[in-house]
């Protein structure tokens, strides 16, 4: 059964990995070469993600062309010697605020189809993941760590989960970045205690990320090359503008001196703080109804134990003590998970103020440089 | 942005005749073309099976009323089988995955086709036959991408739009017409096809900001170099180059000037140190959750 797994394995392996077994029939044994880079029971722990060049694309079109803040799309792929390869991806459905049973099954019965279109055409069709995009870097969201929770109970490896964020893209620099969930919150989130005595996690270790590396295919990396080769213009004398074209001219997009975005950015801060208050405005009211259950509770018991301490004084005998949890509902405690993720999202926002703010700083000193004031 | 190698082609425009009803509109004068259609395109050539000899699939984009562009913004594989007899294209995979695709961006719609290698044969007037009743009432598209594989080809692409020819209109039958084709992009595609292009892309923004002031640098000293040498009579002078590099360097810091400089300066100190302020704040307060009475 093992080996006829691993051959299928090897079998459906993409094709550059897969050329030195070229249409392996189903009974053979596994290759010596490959024996060590398959692993059936998924063993070898995931050290990196490698992204492929398409899915780069697909997913910067996707979030760039959605109006919502967050899409998202899954990732197909196989895991290889602990390098997982992500070669295609697809969107998912955005769903149009309520969460109910229809639309669910709608995007379940969406996902099945997409998956059995895409293997009818070669393409790989095993889901390892999803993605995310995000702005100002801020990427926690319950949405985001229930399903990441899910995926790494069900699917091999764990899966991961894939960040874009589209307003570092837009300034110029793409960014894609892949987490999982960490072990301990892993733990933490099975069991649901989110309490402040069942675990020792800030939104720091809620998240570890994994290595990311971008990979672009021989043809691919030749086709962007043809593409961006200057064609020297057939016109005579041309304007200096036009001597030169290229389907991918250099940008120099990082070099703008506006900073629009930080004002938007800076408003993100503020309104994630003010969820935060409100947030630990919650938390509070609990804690003080516990409080107050928990004295009222307590002036009971001792009012018993005085009671029954005259009764023995008396001669009488004792009166039963009661089981107090039923008398009095002490509110179990609150899950820090909300306020955790939302400071989290607090910390995200203002690394981004910062970085923007740096290298606005830079820009700034450099244009003051040149103009010599 | 031309994005095949240069030809002498003229673009012909298609003069609807007045013997004929209007039956569409305009035929579309030209294409744009998304990074991310070039690249599915690609990569289903890659997972092609040996025997085929080019892959088809379906492009999808928008029409712009009134200009007549077309803009393919995605494209899927379709199956398809080409035999010296035959060609069969599954329709029903492509109007399946056609839906699939309307659920998630429902402004995208079929435009034409696609395939690979720069042969137009029988087949594709077939073909292109079968995706004009798709698009109708608009003319469908047709886009052959070279891979450049094969020895001798140059790897670009090439629209074409069709009509048809002969005294009487039949499926396979048709002139492939050329139309120009651009690659579109906005700036969020324009980074990621940096990241594509360069393989040691820089991780954070001070990095490629970095890299960005060196690539000035580095023009500059090109450009100081050769304004020496003119100047020094080693080179003849162009006067074209001249114009041009005194209205790039007379761009004006006026706007620097007028004390602006200062105050947004200051504005930028500001932020960062709330930024920074704020970040130390965060950490705190997750620590503090985490201490219990006890």
């Amino acid at each position: 059964m093992a080996t006829s797994m691993a051959a299928a394995l090897a079998a459906s392996l993409p094709a550059p990995q897969a050329a030195p077994t070229p249409s392996a029939p189903i009974h053979d044994a596994i290759p010596a070469s490959m024996s060590k880079l398959i692993d059936i029971e998924a063993e070898i722990p995931i050290t990196s993600v490698q992204l492929d060049g398409l899915v780069v694309s697909k997913i910067i079109k996707h979030s760039s062309e959605s109006h919502a803040p967050n899409v998202h799309g899954l990732l197909l792929g196989l895991d290889l010697d602990g390098t997982l390869e992500v070669s295609n991806s697809f969107p998912l459905p955005h769903n149009v605020g309520d969460e109910d049973d229809k639309s669910t099954k709608n995007a379940g019965r969406y996902q099945a189809s997409m998956l059995r279109s895409l293997k009818e055409v070669r393409a790989d069709d095993s889901v390892i993941g999803f993605y995310q995009s995000t702005t100002m870097g801020a990427f926690f969201s319950h949405t985001l760590v229930d399903t990441q929770a899910i995926h790494q109970d069900k699917l091999r490896h764990g899966g991961v989960v894939i960040v874009h964020d589209i307003s570092q893209t837009t300034r110029g620099n793409a960014s894609f970045r892949a987490f999982r969930l960490s072990k301990e919150f892993l733990d933490a989130y099975r069991k649901s205690s989110f309490n402040a005595r069942s675990h020792r996690l800030t939104f720091a270790s809620i998240l570890e990320e994994v290595p990311l590396k971008i990979r672009t295919n021989a043809l691919l990396s030749a086709f962007i090359n043809t593409l961006t080769e200057p064609h020297i213009s057939t016109i005579p004398e041309p304007h200096p503008s036009d001597a030169f074209s290229s389907a991918l001219p250099p940008s120099y997009s990082t070099l703008d001196l506006g900073n629009a975005a930080l004002t938007s950015n800076l408003e993100h801060v503020i309104e994630s703080m003010d969820q935060y208050k409100t947030e630990e405005g919650n938390l509070a009211y609990h804690l003080r109804q516990i409080a107050r259950e928990k004295a009222r509770a307590d002036s009971y018991l001792t009012k018993r134990k005085e009671e029954n301490a005259s009764r023995v004084a008396q001669g009488l005998a004792p009166l039963p003590e009661e089981d107090i949890s039923r008398m009095f509902k002490i509110p179990a405690e609150p899950s820090r998970l909300e306020s955790m993720l939302i400071l989290g999202q607090v910390d995200a926002y203002a690394k981004t103020l910062e970085g923007t703010s740096g290298t606005s700083l830079v820009k700034m000193y450099a244009a003051k440089a040149s103009s010599g004031i | 942005m031309p994005i095949g190698p240069p030809t002498s082609a003229v673009h012909l425009q298609p003069v609807p005749s007045s013997s004929a009803p209007a039956k569409y509109d305009r035929a579309p004068s030209s294409v744009t073309i998304h990074p991310v259609a070039l690249f599915s395109i690609l990569d289903h050539y890659l997972r092609r099976t040996d025997t085929q000899e080019r892959v088809i699939g379906t492009l999808l984009g928008t029409r712009t009323e009134g200009d007549d562009v077309v803009d393919v913004r995605g494209a899927f594989a379709v199956l398809h089988s080409e035999t010296s007899e035959q060609v069969a294209v599954d329709m029903e995979y492509h109007r399946a995955m056609y839906e699939l695709n309307q659920r998630v961006s429902p402004k995208e719609v079929i435009v034409g086709w696609y395939s690979t290698g720069s042969n137009l044969n029988t087949y594709s007037a077939l073909i292109q036959n079968f995706y004009s009743q798709e698009t109708a009432p608009y003319p469908a598209i047709h886009i052959a991408l070279n891979t450049g594989t094969a020895e001798g080809e140059q790897a670009g692409v090439k629209a074409y739009i069709s009509s048809p020819v002969g005294v009487y209109p039949k499926a396979e039958n048709a002139v492939f017409v050329p139309i120009p084709v651009d690659l579109r992009f906005n700036d969020a595609e324009r980074s990621g096809l940096r990241l594509l292009s360069t393989p040691s892309h820089p991780a954070t923004d001070l990095a490629l900001l970095e890299a960005t002031l060196q690539a000035v640098v580095d023009m500059l000293d090109r450009v100081l170099a050769y304004v020496q040498a003119v100047v020094a009579g080693t080179r003849p002078g162009d006067a074209a180059i001249g114009r041009y590099l005194m209205d790039a360097f007379g761009a004006g810091t006026e706007e620097l000037e007028k004390g602006g400089f200062a105050s947004s300066l200051q504005d930028t100190l500001m932020m960062s140190y709330l930024a920074n302020l704020v970040r130390a704040q965060a950490e705190v307060s997750a620590r503090l959750a985490l201490v219990t009475a006890a």
